[in-house]
This record gives structure tokens, sequence and C-alpha cells, in this order.
């Protein structure tokens, strides 16, 4: 009969084993990674080049948390007082990252948690974030109806009346292009008002999203745009009819970047995604796709590709550099009179 | 005598007003908390560098108050309710009637049907209505095949299409109260109404409308407060330029992080949607009253 029965300390032993055994699994295959990202391509890229082949191999468990940037702004700010919040990584473009990182939300990357941060391109180099991807604002226009650009000025001109459209979730690239080309700075954004008004008045139309943009612009509802050069040579690619011009006032550089929240709950993890992000097969999978240029100095691009997303060194001689403090204390004001006066 | 004192006993004990204990903590937890939370940001600072201040200041309601914007955004979400809620009681009213009075074996079809709608999410439903009133949409096909216009007509990111929209998440809701409280009415009465002469508009007039009433009350203040917090469809029939009160809060909170303004305006929104649906109640259920004493033997 002995052996045969379960006995009190095996049961209690095997009732502990089985409410350990998640942990226990967790902890073998690696654990899990969470990232706050964008949907749609970005999402999908994020996929095929980073989670598929180079963290699921080391048996992360990779979650997305899917959304535009404001709510995951506000996601962050509402978590900031908690110990465990919900990003081990959290996507942002470069304004809003420098918004967040004001709140003291992030924390520094250092070579020895990221070694590929070493390559990347000293100019990309912020202390609370890593560079993904970027781009440039450029004019996007429809050369069947119209004569290149060569200054954000030339959207002002009366033949294009009504054909300018304009994507809401880019007013403030807006308001620094009218800025640029009335006296003003990256650093005075003011003169861009009363020109922006001059603008609406030859009816301009605002979209509420880069893609009813695209709509607009693929039926020839309008001819001409400011956009990413990266979204324009994935719109030429799906066969709209456009081109780029880069103004001579500069294109401003986008920089899409990542940063470990101070409380993510999978801190090493984050960093494992920092370092795969800057793998150069990740990077040149995003530049081949989307059209964003590598953010580090060891991924070349294909030839072909490097003409249609890069800019040549006068170009980015010529970058605008933002003013990300300045944009930050004026966000608030500047949207308001956006939402208020431009499309009111 | 053992009965009562058997009822007594049981009533010293009873667990009745036990049982609302978990349904409250549920409410203060999940529903009071959070507005406490956020009427105490609604009187803090906004600072962009610092994000919030703790203060204690009126400044936020005073800047929606003084601010012809704002001001204009309220009305508007105001007359978009109120003018949704109208049409949709004018709409809903004939079939929430033929619901309620058909006795087809059709009828669990037809309210299937009604009740369709709800299972579709708003966003799915305003991406449909993108569908049809998008200049290459079905609308505008349609008048460009037929020849009434050369060029597509702007029908979204109109006010038009909004209040299509809205009509279109709403209806459904006034359908089912109206056919609810019209199944209660008799038949009888609208056969006595007829058989003392009246026509049907005189026995909708004096006899179902009036009887209906508690009804139509029912239906207006659901779908009222339905309307003002609208956010899915304003933000994607209406566009950038058209704004509604749920759309803007939001922007406040996200896109600007103005949380102590964004409170202001969540406070403003639902205490003028509890004054309006209120005042509205109180003019209808008085009229209601007044019916009822027209109608009474003299």
């Amino acid at each position: 009969m002995t052996g045969q029965t379960i006995g009190r300390r095996a049961l209690l032993g095997a009732a502990a084993g089985l409410l350990a055994a998640p942990a226990t699994v967790r902890a073998q295959s690696g654990g899990r990674v969470v990232v706050g990202t964008w949907g749609g391509d970005y999402q999908d890229l994020l996929t095929a080049n980073i989670a598929d082949p180079l963290i699921r191999p080391q048996g992360i468990e990779v979650l997305y948390d899917v959304a535009v940037a404001p709510p995951r702004k506000t996601k962050l700010l509402a978590e900031r007082m908690t110990r465990r919040g919900t990003f081990d990584v959290a996507c942002l473009s470069d304004i809003d990252m420098f918004e967040m990182a004001q709140q003291n939300l992030f924390e520094p990357p250092t070579p020895e948690l990221v070694p590929n941060m070493n390559n990347v391109i000293e100019a990309l180099r912020k202390p609370y974030a890593l560079p993904h991807i970027y781009s440039g604002k450029v004019i996007l226009y429809n050369p069947d109806r119209m004569e290149k650009p060569t200054s954000y000025a030339d959207l002002w001109d009366p033949k294009l009346r009504g054909r300018v459209g304009l994507s809401d979730g880019l007013y403030i690239q807006h308001i620094e292009a009218a800025a640029l080309i009335n006296g003003g700075s990256p650093s005075n954004f003011e003169p861009a008002k009363p020109k922006l008004m001059e603008l609406k008045a030859l009816g301009a139309r605002v979209y509420p999203s880069n893609e009813a943009l695209a709509a607009a612009l693929n039926s020839g509802e309008v001819w001409a745009t400011i956009m990413w050069l990266a979204r324009g040579y994935m719109w030429k690619k799906a066969g709209m009819p456009i081109r780029h011009a880069v103004p001579k006032e500069g294109a401003t550089p986008i920089v899409f970047e990542k940063a470990v929240p101070r409380n993510a709950p999978n801190k090493a993890n984050g960093w494992r995604w920092m370092q795969a992000m800057l793998e150069p097969s990740a990077q040149v999978g995003f530049a081949e796709r989307m059209g964003y240029v590598p953010t580090v100095t060891n991924a070349p691009l294909p030839e072909e590709i490097a003409k249609e997303i890069s800019f040549t060194p006068e170009e980015q001689a010529n970058f605008v550099r933002v003013d990300y403090q300045y944009i930050a204390d004026n966000n608030a004001r500047l949207l308001d009179w956006w939402t208020r006066e431009f499309k009111g | 005598m053992a009965v009562r004192q058997a009822r007594r006993r049981a009533g010293a004990f009873s667990l009745g007003p036990f049982l609302l204990v978990p349904a409250s903590l549920l409410v203060v937890a999940f529903l009071v908390a959070p507005l406490a939370v956020l009427f105490r940001y609604s009187f803090n600072r906004y600072s962009p560098r610092e994000f919030m201040i703790d203060a204690f200041t009126l400044e936020n309601y005073a800047r929606f108050f003084t601010d012809s914007y704002f001001i204009g955004v309220l009305t508007t979400t105001v007359r978009v309710a109120a003018v949704c809620t109208v049409v949709s009681l004018v709409f809903a009213y004939p079939l929430a009637y033929l619901l309620a009075r058909t006795e087809s074996r059709w009828k669990s079809a037809l309210v299937i049907a009604v009740v369709f709608p709800l299972m579709v999410g708003n966003v799915v439903r305003a991406a449909g209505w993108m569908a049809v009133l998008g200049n290459e949409g079905i609308v505008n096909h349609a008048l460009l095949s037929l020849g009434l216009v050369t060029q597509p007509m702007r029908l979204m990111y109109t006010p038009f299409a909004v209040h299509v929209g809205i009509i279109a998440v709403v209806l459904p809701y006034m359908i089912l109260t109206l056919q609810s409280v019209i199944e209660g009415i008799g038949r009888d009465v609208e056969e006595a109404a007829a058989n003392l002469g009246a026509g049907p508009m005189t026995t909708f007039r004096r006899v179902l409308l009036p009887l209906s009433l508690p009804g139509v009350i029912a239906g207006c203040t659901l779908v009222f407060i339905l309307c003002m917090n609208a956010y899915a469809t304003p933000v994607l029939l209406g566009g950038p330029q058209f704004k509604m009160m749920a759309p803007a809060l939001y922007d406040q909170f996200t896109r600007t992080t103005n949380w102590p303004f964004g409170a202001a305006l969540a406070f403003i929104l639902m205490t003028s949607t509890l004054v309006l649906t209120i005042l509205g109640t109180v003019v209808l259920s008085r009229r209601m009253h007044y019916r009822k004493l027209e109608a009474a033997p003299r």
C-alpha cells in the first residue's frame, strides 16, 4: 500500500508547483516584451524585421499595444506614478518623445545595455531614447498637374487654389513650413500664422489623417502637400501619381524613436528589443518597405533605394534643426491656434 | 403570531441591503473615484514643462465660459444632439408603431433587423458612411451617373454627414424604447377613438401620443445623452473642422496633454447633459400631466 497514496506534503508540493508553473515557463522562455506602437505597416514591419527574426528566437514573447501616438503619450503620463507600467518599449516621434522625456519617464540607454547604439548616427543621439528610423519633410506634388516646386512658398501660388491638402496630424510641420517662408525660424513660429491664413484663403483643405490625404492625392482632388519623404515613397510605390521636392528652406528631419520607460515591467527585454531594432538587417528591412532611412552607420542601402529615400550630403547639410524645447513649450498654444483659427 | 415573529426575524437578518454592496463598491471604485480624481484635476494648472501643477483655481472653467470658441463647440454639440433626437423620434415612431402592432410572422425578423446595427461598432458604421458619402462613394456615383451634378458633391466632412451618422447610431435605441411602450397601449383604445369619430391623425394626436409620452421621454433622454457624448461619428464623418465636446476634450487630454482643461471640459459636458436632460424630462412630464388633466372626466 505504501507509495500508492498521495501524501499531504506531495499534494501541497504539487499545488505549489502548478501555481509556479506559468512563471517558471515564462522565465525559461525568456519572458515577454510589450511594445507600444502604431499599427498597420509599421507593426507588420516590426514583426517581420525585429520580432520574428531577432526577438522570438531568444524565447521572448512579443506583445503589441497598438494605438496612434496621442493615446500612448496619455498612457505614459497616466502611469508615470505607478510601479509597473504597460510598455517595455514606447515608440514615439522625436517631438513627442522629447515632450514625454521632460517628465523624466524614460531610462537612459547605455552601450552596456544596447551595444548597437555605438553605431547610431551621431546627430540622432539623445540621452533618453534611441532612434529607430528617420526621414525628412518634403513637398509631395502631382507632376501631371503642376511644375516641380522649389520652395514651400510655391504652395501659396494662386494657381494651386483649392488644390493644396494638409494632414491634420502634421499641424506643427505645416506651421513650421509657413514660418520658414515668412521670416520665422525653428525657434519662432509666430510669423506662420498670417501666412497660413493666406493659404486658408486660397482654399487649402485639411484632411483628418494621412490616409484621407493619400486618397485625395490619388483622386486628383489634391495636387500638392507637405509630407515625409518616406510616406511619399510608399505612396509612389503604391502607384500614386506623385513626386517629391526638397524645399530650398531645407528638409526638416523626423526621427521615430523608441524608449524604455522607467516603470517597464520587463526592462531587460526592452533593452533586447532596442538592440535588435538597431541590427543592420532590421534597419534595411524598414527602408525597403517603408522608405525610412537607417539610423545606424553600418546598414548600407541598395543604391536604387538609397536614391529614392535618402538625402544628398548637401540636403543633409541644409536640414532644419528642430528646436524641441520651443515646440514642447508652445505645442498646446499652436494646436489651439491651428484648431480654432486655421481649421475653424 | 408565529408568522409575524418569523417575518420580524427574517427582517432582522435581511440580506437585501447587503446584496447592493458589491455593485455599489464597483460603482464607487470604477466610476465615482475616477470622477472625483478628474474633478480635482479640473482645478489644477497646466504647464507644458511640468505637465500638471497642483493648485486650486477656477481658471479652466473661466477659460471655457469666456472663450467664444468653446462656447461655440458646446452650442454645436447641443444643437446636433437636439436635431438628432427630434429627427430620430420622427423616424422611429412610425417604425416602432408598426413593430408594436404587427402580428406578422416576420415580426421577430423585423426586430432583429432593428437591433442588428447595434451589433456593429460606431467606428465600423462610420466607415460604412464614408463609403456612401465619400467623393467616390455611392451617392456621388449615382448623382454623377444620373447627370444631376458635374463634379462630386462634398458630403463627407460636413455637418450633414455627422447628423446622418449619429441618427443612424441612435435610431435603434429610440425604436426599441418606443416599441415597448406602444405595445403596452391596448389596441382597443385606438378602436374606441375611431368609434367616436376620430380620424387616424386625431387618434395619434389625442390618444396614442399622450399615452406613449413616457416612452417618448425615455427614448429622447437616452438618445439625447448618446448624442451629446458622440465621439467616433463626429471625428470620422465631421472631419478636422467639425468640433463637438467629446472630441474637443479628448484633444485636450491626448494632443495638448492639458489634463486640467480637459477635465474641466468633461465636467462641463457632463453637467450640461444632465441639466438639459432633466429640463427636457420636466417639460415633457408636465405636458403629460396636463394632457391627463385635460382627458380626465369633468
